[in-house]
């Protein structure tokens, strides 16, 4: 903090500040004019910060730092910025004057301009610098920002012993329109606009709001000319620059190095639970992180989807299953095949993810199977608002392990939860991404445990993968009446026996890709350390990531 | 015994209009900025945690998380008006009430993860409106509590210097600094090797910290409250 940060450099003299008062005398109140530019640069200020975590979080895989140090430095601007404006309120004004609405306007003006371009920047930054390098333009964008409520506190508010009242009107607009901006631009503008269009959106309301600023602020005649001019100009061009700052921006953030500069997704659904996008080889994305592939071939086995399979060998005729999480749908479709399942209910977080799987004939099945029920809503909060469902079987293809909230469904007290809700010898079949930490949670949660590559099943009750079991599903399983391996022909076979022999390995030691039973489990991950809600550990083994592109 | 303003009273004009601004003392600045920059640090500390805890209990969809930050601001907003209502009177003591404030915070603080558990368990099989009812009511007296004290030290500041533009700025400057390290300093550090709970208490003791400091300050550092008498000692 410097020396001189409270300062006040030129009180006025006591008769003069006499004089000042009794000309605002009857004018006391905070002119309405001022509580709508504290609400809608709040609403811009909010607006853009949304905007930049939805890119900021594709970038970064929803890695759990990145809102923190986006916050962090997002505040810090608005903290420098608000400083900054310090010095432009250092002259004593009369209330009302409109040299402080001129610095005010320009400030709102600049501000929109370069909270427009900090998106756009971490997309053409992606190729060759990591992900905190264009926190300095929010940095800067924010800062802008910043400057903007106190010199409106400093336009609006007399410096009598009511300022504090008047300032809490001011801030409650401010707050009320950030809420607002919030709400809108994560609620309604996310889920129904293009990224792009978002982003035009912000950027011509804080030209508008900047120019209705200015028309107040008592320009000179050359002034009024040229900020027209200027306003203009910058809103007849908002669309076409907008889209080229924009272009092709999820692309340029997943692929990072990798980018050819010409790549297009064949599929980006955009709604306000999140981006996916789908490569031109089917590779799936939530949110910029790797979710899967759309292949249901044990076969031609791009996507780990035997794990899916193995099911059948660990609990065969389940009944009732639960999901949690659908993603490209592949491994439903795996599952609804399973022999003996009657019912499959699926909670997923994110709506557009069946869009998505309407689009591809491979998945697509699922939406119609009548079996099959998908619900929208957050996994965990869904078992706790159903205390009474039972499932023989609950699977979870979880995403990374490291991701953001994702203790929330790796923890000792979600894996309680999941306990409750397991039928007599049910089976809870999850991904853990290779963490350690998760397996060691499993394994010390539930008496009856085997890691299946990277996934760990967990139960009350004694299981195996059962060779017999595993033999009859590879060659009894059919989907849509095609067996899910042909064994006529001579690579057929091989594979047959390859996956065949994936139940021996459970004797052998244990390796990354094999079974591993729970004993052994426990020994290896005696070091790590059980997952509870408080501790999050598995979020923030590494604070920062630098995932690489495809 | 002077009279003391009425709020009606002490409009923009008349008495505080003929109370003289005075420069601060270095030291005086340097202890208000270090008191409302630990103040910053802790409240971003509970909605950090808060919010984690929160997800926990209603879900991470964008419809819970709305919830939850909708309830935080409205709260933050409502604090702000009852701060400037509480700082109105200018004869009322604000740095008393701001210390008053930090350590009500920091008392919730102390029992807010069992609270939120608790009710969020008892709540969760409730329609979302009532869910979101409950929450708003579940965070509105910490943030309403955290929401006011800008009002307050912005009440103080300007009865001691004059300037509303420099006071926001230079409040808001310390303010959202101190909230920014906290932001940076949760993530790297605090809730990866504290947990929750923890950082939770870290919080709270950084506000028992400020409502000491700022006793403390009132006393040395006191701006004469509005009476009669400073108002007969204004020159004309």
């Amino acid at each position: 903090m410097s020396a001189n940060t409270f300062e006040a450099t030129s009180a006025p003299s006591p008769a003069s500040r006499t004089d000042a008062s009794s000309e605002n005398t009857g004018s006391s109140a905070i002119p309405p004019f001022v509580l709508v530019v504290a609400g809608l640069t709040g609403f811009l200020a909010l607006g853009y910060e949304i905007l930049w975590f939805r890119v900021l979080a594709f970038a970064t895989w929803g890695l759990p730092a990145s809102f923190g140090i986006l916050l962090a430095v997002y505040l810090l601007g608005i903290a420098v910025g608000s400083r900054i404006a310090g010095a432009f309120c250092k002259k004593e004004v009369e209330k009302f004057d409109p040299a402080v609405l001129k610095s005010l306007g320009i400030f709102v003006g600049i501000s929109s301009i370069a909270a427009s371009f900090v998106g756009p920047a971490f997309g053409m930054l992606a190729k060759t610098r990591e992900w905190p390098w264009p926190l300095g333009f929010v940095a800067i964008a924010a800062g802008l920002l910043g400057a903007v409520l106190p010199l409106l506190c400093h336009f609006g508010i007399a410096p009598d012993e009511r300022a504090g009242s008047k300032l809490s009107y001011v801030y409650l607009a401010n707050i009320v329109g950030s809420t607002l901006g919030s709400f809108v631009t994560g609620f309604l503008f996310l889920d129904r606009l293009p990224i792009a269009k978002v982003g035009l959106v912000l950027y011509v309301g804080g030209l508008l709001v900047a120019g209705t600023i200015l028309a107040r602020a008592k320009l000179s005649q050359t002034g009024k000319i040229a900020t027209g001019i200027v306003l203009v100009a910058l809103l007849a061009t908002a669309g076409p620059v907008m889209n080229k700052a924009w272009d092709r921006i999820y692309e340029k953030l997943l692929y990072k190095t990798h980018d050819d500069g010409e790549s297009r997704f064949s599929d980006i659904i955009e709604t306000k639970s999140g981006v996916i996008t789908v490569t031109k080889d089917g590779t799936v994305y939530g949110g910029g992180a790797y979710d899967g592939r759309l292949n249901v071939s044990v076969v031609n086995d791009r996507n780990g989807i035997a794990r899916a399979y193995g099911i059948g060998a660990m609990k065969p005729n389940a009944k009732k299953v639960l999901m949690i999480g659908l993603a490209s749908g592949s491994w439903a479709r795996v599952i609804e095949n399973l022999p003996g399942v009657e019912d499959f209910t699926i909670v997923e977080i994110n709506p557009g993810y069946t869009e998505l799987i309407s689009r591809y004939p491979t998945v697509a099945p699922i939406l119609k199977d009548p079996r099959i029920h998908i619900v929208f809503d957050d996994g965990r909060r869904w078992l706790n608002r159903n205390p009474n469902e039972k499932f023989d079987l609950v699977v979870m293809n979880t995403t990374w392990h490291w991701r953001s909230n994702i203790t929330n469904l790796l923890s000792q007290e979600f894996m309680e939860l999941v306990r409750g809700h397991l039928a007599p010898g049910g089976l809870f079949y999850f991904n853990t991404t290779s963490s350690a930490d998760a397996q060691k949670t499993a394994a010390t949660v539930f008496p009856y445990a085997l890691r299946v590559y990277n996934f760990v099943a967990v139960s009350d009750a004694p299981f195996s993968f059962d060779k017999e079991r595993w033999k009859k599903i590879l060659t009894d399983y059919k989907m849509d009446g095609v067996a899910a391996v042909d064994t006529s022909t001579e690579a057929g076979q091989k594979r047959y026996e390859d996956l065949l022999s994936y139940a021996d390995t459970v004797h052998a030691p244990p390796t990354d890709t094999g079974l591993e039973s729970r004993e052994s489990i426990l020994a290896r991950t005696k070091d790590d350390t059980v997952v509870t809600d408080d501790n999050m550990v598995i979020e923030w083994r590494t604070v920062f990531r630098f995932p690489e592109g495809p | 015994m002077p009279p003391r303003s009425s709020p009606s009273g002490s409009g923009s004009g008349s008495s505080s209009s003929s109370s003289p601004p005075r420069t601060l003392p270095l030291a005086a600045r340097a202890w208000v900025g270090t008191v409302f920059l630990l103040s910053g640090f802790a409240a971003l500390l509970y909605q950090v945690v808060w919010q984690r805890s929160l997800f926990a209990i209603y879900g991470i969809n964008v419809e819970a998380v709305t919830m939850v930050v909708t309830a935080f601001m409205l709260g933050l907003g409502l604090g702000s008006l009852a701060g400037g209502v509480l700082s109105k009177d200018g004869t009322r003591n604000v740095l008393r009430l701001f210390a008053l404030v930090e350590a009500l915070i920091g008392a919730f603080g102390l029992v807010s993860l069992p609270i939120f558990h608790g009710v969020g368990q008892a709540t969760l099989g409730l329609p979302l409106a009532v869910v979101f009812l409950v929450t708003f009511v579940l965070v509105l007296l910490p943030t309403m509590l955290m929401g006011s004290t800008l009002p307050l030290l912005v009440a103080f500041l300007v009865r001691s210097t004059g300037n509303v533009g420099k006071s926001v700025g230079s409040l808001y400057f310390v303010n959202t600094i101190g909230s920014a390290f906290a932001s940076a300093l949760s993530v790297v550090y605090l809730l990866g090797h504290q947990g929750q709970k923890r950082t939770v208490f870290i919080a709270a003791g950084f506000n028992f910290t400020v409502a000491v400091l700022a006793l403390i300050g009132e006393r040395l550092f006191r701006s004469p409250p509005v009476t009669e008498t400073t108002k007969e000692e204004v020159p004309s």
